[in-house]
């Protein structure tokens, strides 16, 4: 029974965290924090949009800038999408515009991370407190 | 907002919003120009706020419109002054350095 209830406290972080990843703020929104999750997909959707905007989708670059691409992906699995894009060399983008559009969708990229961690710690707290009533 | 719609879907042309959509969709496609002078490092400015917003929104335990602008303002500010002190520093250094 208790391994039951903490499997289920697993899946559901895990399910929180995977929304969260999916969409900025889905996770919060699960949680039923709709202010929060609003103001954190405004901020990382209009960031990751800045950057996009500032250097366009050639700034995605699964090739030649792995690292910027991986926290790129902690946006959302649709990053793949433009990162596809991106691979065939359509975009070439370089200099200033290259280095801001990179910092803008990389931070916006870390930032749902830190969101990502905050829902699934939110989850699991929330998991707790029932538990414990 | 629904006004604005009902307006849009009456007076604009499905060819207007057509090119309308590619534009916006194009200009994801070609990158800015931006040269390297001073005035560069001001795009940083719209990275702190969404920084300090979004670390906000994640650490208020409730959110309330006015306290946590108040809040994502103060840490705003401080992050500004906190690079401002330390390009002054780093400026210094420099200046001792090759004087």
């Amino acid at each position: 029974m208790t391994q039951l209830s903490k499997q289920n406290r697993t899946l559901s972080s895990l399910s929180v965290g995977v929304l969260a990843w999916l969409v900025p703020g889905a996770g919060h929104f699960a949680l039923n924090e709709k202010k929060r999750a609003a103001i954190i997909f405004a901020a990382i959707v209009l960031t990751f949009c800045a950057g996009l905007y500032i250097g366009s989708i050639g700034v995605i670059d699964p090739v030649n800038a792995k690292p910027w691409y991986a926290a790129q992906l902690m946006n959302s699995p649709a990053v793949a999408i433009l990162g596809y894009l991106a691979r065939t060399g359509n975009y070439p983008v370089y200099g200033r515009p290259n280095e801001i559009g990179q910092i803008y969708t990389g931070i916006a990229g870390l930032l749902n991370l830190l969101c990502i961690v905050n829902a699934v710690y939110m989850a699991h707290l929330r998991k707790i407190h029932t538990a414990g009533d | 907002m629904l006004f604005i719609w009902l307006i849009c879907e009456k007076y604009i042309q499905p060819e207007t919003k057509m090119s309308a959509a590619a534009f916006i969709l194009a200009s994801f496609t070609s990158p800015e120009r931006i040269s390297t002078n001073p005035q560069s490092v001001l795009w940083l400015l719209p990275l702190v706020a969404a920084i300090a917003v979004v670390y906000k929104a994640t650490k208020v335990p409730t959110i309330k419109i006015s306290s946590f602008l108040k809040e994502a303002v103060i840490l705003f500010g401080s992050i500004i002054v906190f690079m401002l002190v330390t390009a002054l520093v780093l400026c210094a250094l420099a200046w001792l350095i090759t004087d």
